[in-house]
């Protein structure tokens, strides 16, 4: 690490090692880094988009296109660079898309004032302009955006089906969009459309079939659970049955594991017997009482019980995972209860058709028609286990943008429409201020076109042919040109071929990567305390990546 | 793959010190461009040579060797791949493939890998040319949804029920053309449909494949493989002089086992004297005696227990002529359960006569010289559970037969599901390569190069059929190809077998339609995620 320093007289004031680096090289020198980050994810964008396959030192394949799994998956530990994939993930958490976009717009922005950095331009000067940049940015979007009308319940749901499909076009799922996208907006729509709480839309992922093959269940299904003898002589199919959610253990078991009991009697010997068989019998019985068709707990059913459910009638299921049996609580009414006894009939949730069904090589529990249905599961088929893992972060993405979308209700053109017409806006607004703040103002408006350069980049348009005759439209007054990857001459009106986003996303990409970008504009001095194994020279790491480090290491041992 | 992590990720600055972006930079590898789909296709490419040569009737076998030493004999396309344990993330993913289309459809393992690398080996051409990759996987979908179009077109009904199963037969054969089985084709073909028919629901096409039970025991040859309609376990008869056959034979299932109750909670029994003692012997025999007399009491004549029992018990049991069997497994127990409609039971104390399984004929099978013997539960109430029992003269031959009896089960499952067909030997190949190939011309871009390399691929089923057989591949292909155009015949295929015959209807080689369409929709999704990836990011193994 050491070994390209100048010659010079140290004074020692910090630790042996310690690695200080500062001024404008550090400054410049973070701005490599992140360019170097973003240029890994570049390719990824848009249409025509690439994907990357990643395998960790487990040899585990991954297979994404989604910006923020694969800054994720990279490992990145450069401070600086870290800053990127974190914001990054903000929007992933906050928007759920945009993701890519994000972090290359920080990136192009670092770039175009590295000149003035390098000219002495001084950080503080730029971060200003740039935070007037963001904010006539954001006004414009907020300007120009186009309401959805909610009223019209039909053209409401073919907008959303546009907004879903635009987010996919980069994905795997490319192909299937129409079906997606149909599918994802029913997933939404099926959500109680106050909260949106889109933990409640279930992913199973089944391996075998085709992605065509996938499926949305207006209710809730999850895996057939590892049953006990006698479960195949269980009825596997009910109409309107009662659904009863426990938290209790049915098996015939040692109470409780400290306790002895110690017989003074042969005769007292089949009492003991007797009063443990007893225990799990009142049990059975309190739950047949209830009228309950269904039983599911979250804890094991034994053998003994499953078989005397059988006997009665009764469908069981044990060893539900918590997050199904919430999710069924929802979807059936009722709750979850801790006891068998003193339970009510308000306490048993109901729902329309209960099934075990056949889904590719695994059996389902699938509950459909539910009464107060707030939930949905999406059974996604593939071909193999990374497909559907991609299909699943695809998704992901289109279900946040149509929930976005369901809760703000406005779009902007996508395929860089709305970055055009941003920069051209800005570009417009600098010539009329003064001062440096003009030239910085010109750099962010050029380091909004990296989106639809990038996206003709990756599509083997002529990007430079492609800009031009989008700046020429913009100027005209062509809000929505954009780019166009599947015609002859790369450009068309993105609203009017529905390429629409949230106008969330862009708004939220813009402040972030503007915010990322000051901060890293206003770091100019690195303090690096040596590692204290000296194995691996990376920077001094933020504390929860110093755990992550250390348990990075501790695996390879 | 590239050498180190190349120059994009490896930054210097302006001291020209490199610095670290990403963790253990040095031990990860990076390709990226085309350079890394390349590599990608000639992984795929080579995987997919390797189970080429099992293709079809003349396709050969291969032996795989696990780390223990233990054999494989197989040419079944998803076992080979299976074992094979590929290290390259590519083949991981065509290994995965034919998995898919082993868990949905069970048979056409082999087809789908071949197209999948044909396809990658057409699209290596086309990214010669400078086309790009998502421009080449579009066209391939595109081409993909008109050959699943034809083969709606040219697919054919078969007709079946209960009473004419001929169609059926036809395409298990056909399945088990290829297999070590094929000594005894008719009979293997035979036992697989009636099988499934014997399982299926054929009002609500439905056919569970839980309640068929395929076991297999060495000794005696293929030939002697049957079908039981019933469950076969291997187990014996708890005492020796037991009777050997049980007519009406009224089943107690337990899963307590046969010795005095024990509290699950720990406990202690203090004895004081030796009355106490000599009070618990007696509380004990009288258990024993209260057990037998239970079970007695219901009727039942056959005891099949989840438990052991001790050598007391036995004796007790053989005493009063109760004939037992102890220590079968859960799922037998379940399966015994389903096809005798008896009801488990957990506890002697509730025992009656209507939870009693019922079966015609239970009999204790014993084989050749060697001492061992299995159950065979026939003639139950309850029809629908059946047993294949494979004989053959090593493992090898029964686990290889078992794995062809899967493939044919599930090819005459799927015609249950749904009884169209398309003509097997290349047939259906070769009229949808014609077809994209025709449509190819009426596209405007860039995809119609796209659409004619997925004709090209298409051929290969064909090809690789016709080379397997010992025929001329180019010009068997060109010559059925010209046949089927100018007589507008789409049952036209390879004559592997040379019976002198093209027409695939005649020889009756079929293949269910939904196994053809979902290798076609696999393989080209499957191409499609291969040639989206241009960047493979891998982290070093660890060092110890």
């Amino acid at each position: 690490m050491q070994r390209g320093l100048p010659m010079q007289p140290t004074v020692v004031l910090l630790r042996e090692g310690t690695d200080t680096s500062q001024g404008k090289g550090q400054l410049l020198s973070n701005i490599s880094a992140c360019l170097a980050v973003a240029e890994t994810l570049s390719s990824t964008l848009g249409p025509r988009g690439m994907d990357k396959l990643i395998v960790n030192n487990r040899g585990e394949a991954q297979i994404t296109n989604d910006g923020a799994t694969i800054l994720k998956l990279l490992e990145i530990v450069h401070p600086a660079a870290k800053t990127l994939v974190d914001i990054g993930r903000a929007q992933d958490a906050e928007v759920g898309d945009g993701t890519t976009s994000v972090v290359l717009l920080a990136a192009q922005m670092l770039k175009e004032v590295r000149g003035y950095i390098e000219e002495g331009v001084s950080p503080h000067i730029i971060m200003k302009g740039y935070r007037l940049g963001a904010q006539l940015a954001i006004d414009r979007i907020k300007e120009i955006q186009v309401s959805i009308d909610k009223s019209d319940s039909a053209r409401f749901r073919s907008l959303l089906l546009k907004c879903a499909s635009t987010s996919m076009s980069s994905k795997l799922i490319h192909s299937e969009k129409p079906f997606f996208s149909e599918m994802v907006v029913d997933a939404v729509q099926c959500l109680d459309q106050e909260d949106l709480d889109e933990s409640l839309i279930g992913i199973k992922k089944i391996a075998g079939g085709g992605m065509q093959d996938s499926q949305l269940i207006r209710g809730v299904a999850f895996k057939k659970t590892f049953t006990y003898a006698g479960a195949e002589q269980q009825p596997k199919s009910f109409k309107d049955p009662l659904v009863l959610c426990l938290n209790v253990e049915l098996e015939l078991k040692a109470e409780k594991d400290n306790a002895e009991v110690r017989v003074n009697a042969v005769s007292d010997y089949q009492a003991i017997v007797d009063a443990e068989w007893t225990i799990i019998y009142n049990k059975l019985e309190a739950i047949q009482k209830t009228g309950a068709q269904v039983v599911l707990s979250k804890l094991p059913i034994g053998d003994l019980a499953t078989q005397w459910f059988a006997d009665r009638n009764i469908f069981c299921a044990g060893r539900v995972t918590a997050q199904d049996l919430r999710r069924v609580v929802q979807a059936v009414g009722g709750s979850v209860q801790s006891t068998c006894s003193d339970i009510e009939r308000k306490h048993l949730g109901t729902c329309g058709k209960f099934e075990e069904r056949q889904v590719g090589g695994e059996r389902y529990n699938v509950f459909e028609d539910c009464p107060i249905s707030k939930t949905c599961t999406l059974l996604l088929r593939g071909g193999a286990e990374q497909f559907i893992e991609e299909v699943e972060r695809s998704l992901h993405d289109a279900i946040m943008v149509v929930k976005r979308a369901v809760k703000n209700s406005q779009v902007v053109a996508g395929g860089g429409a709305v970055e055009m017409d941003i920069s051209a806006h800005i570009r417009a607004h600098a010539r009329t201020i003064p001062g440096k703040i003009q030239l910085i103002l010109t750099a962010f408006a050029r380091a909004l076109e990296i989106i639809p350069r990038q996206i003709c980049d990756n599509a083997g348009l002529d990007a430079t042919d492609v800009l031009n005759k989008l700046r020429q439209l913009h100027a005209r007054g062509d809000k929505w040109a954009g780019v166009d990857v599947e015609g002859e001459d790369g450009v068309r009106d993105n609203m009017e071929a529905f390429v629409w986003e949230p106008s969330l996303v862009k708004t939220n990409a813009i402040g972030s990567a503007v915010e990322a970008a000051c901060l890293i504009l206003s770091v100019d001095e690195t303090v690096k305390n040596p590692q204290s194994e000296g194995m691996n020279p990376g920077p001094r790491a933020p504390p929860g990546a110093a755990q992550r480090a250390l348990r990075g290491r501790g695996r390879g041992r | 793959m590239a050498g180190p992590y190349s120059d994009a990720v490896y930054t210097t600055d302006e001291y020209g010190r490199p610095f670290i972006i990403v963790r253990e930079q040095g031990k990860k590898t990076r390709s990226h461009g085309v350079e890394a789909i390349k590599s990608h296709i000639l992984a795929a490419r080579t995987v997919a040579n390797i189970v080429r040569t099992s293709l079809g009737p003349r396709g050969l076998d291969k032996i795989l060797i696990s780390p223990d030493g233990e054999i494989t004999v197989t040419n079944d396309g998803a076992t080979i791949l299976g074992q094979m344990e590929v290290e390259h993330q590519i083949a991981k993913l065509l290994v995965q493939l034919s998995k898919s289309q082993d868990d949905e459809i069970g048979d056409g393992t082999t087809g789908v890998v071949v197209l999948a690398g044909a396809l990658l080996e057409q699209s290596e051409a086309l990214l010669d040319r400078g086309i790009h990759p998502i421009r080449i996987a579009d066209g391939f979908e595109r081409a993909c949804k008109i050959a699943v179009a034809e083969l709606d077109r040219i697919s054919d009904r078969v007709e079946f029920s209960k009473e004419n199963t001929e169609n059926l037969l036809k395409a298990a054969m056909t399945s088990l053309g290829s297999k070590i089985v094929s000594k005894a084709h008719r009979q293997f073909a035979q036992i697989a449909v009636d099988a499934v028919l014997s399982v299926a629901d054929l009002a609500r096409r439905d056919v569970d494949f839980e309640l068929i039970k395929v076991d297999g025991k060495v000794g005696g040859s293929l030939e002697d493989t049957t079908l039981v309609q019933g469950v076969v376990i291997d187990k014996d008869m708890s005492h020796p002089q037991m009777p050997r056959t049980i007519k009406d034979a009224r089943i107690a299932i337990l899963t307590c086992p046969f010795e005095p109750p024990r509290p699950k909670t720990k406990h202690k029994l203090d004895i004081g004297s030796a009355e106490e003692y000599k009070k618990l012997q007696v509380y004990e025999k009288e258990k024993f005696a209260d057990m037998v007399k239970r079970v007695k009491d219901t009727g039942a004549n056959l005891v099949i227990c989840q438990w052991g029992f001790d050598d007391e018990a036995n004796h007790l049991l053989m005493q009063n002529e109760l004939p037992a069997v102890r220590w079968v497994g859960g799922p037998e127990i379940e399966l015994i359960a389903v096809a005798t409609n008896g009801r488990i039971v957990p506890r002697f104390e509730d025992l009656s006569a209507e939870k009693l399984g019922k079966a015609g004929i239970v009999r204790e099978v014993s084989f050749g010289t060697t001492r061992d013997k299995m159950l065979v539960v026939e003639e139950c109430a309850n029809t629908r559970a059946v047993t294949i029992f494979v004989r053959g003269s090593n493992k090898m031959i029964i686990d290889e037969a078992k794995r062809a009896l899967h493939d044919a089960i599930c090819v005459v499952r799927n015609l249950v599901v749904d009884n169209r067909v398309v003509y097997g030997g290349g047939a259906a190949e070769i009229s949808c390569s014609v077809a994209v190939a025709k449509a190819a011309d009426d596209i405007p871009s860039i995809e119609q190069y796209a659409m004619r390399a997925f004709a090209s691929a298409l051929d290969a089923i064909p090809l690789a059929l016709a080379e397997n057989s010992g025929l001329a591949p180019i010009e068997t292909l060109a010559d059925v190809k010209s046949r089927q155009v100018t007589e507008n015949n789409s049952k036209l295929g390879i004559d592997c077998n040379a019976r002198g015959q093209n027409d695939m209807k005649e020889q009756f080689v079929y293949d269910p339609l939904i196994s053809k369409r979902q290798q076609y929709l696999l393989a080209t999704q499957l191409v499609r995620a291969v040639l989206k990836i241009d960047d493979v990011i891998t982290a070093g193994e660890d060092n110890e």
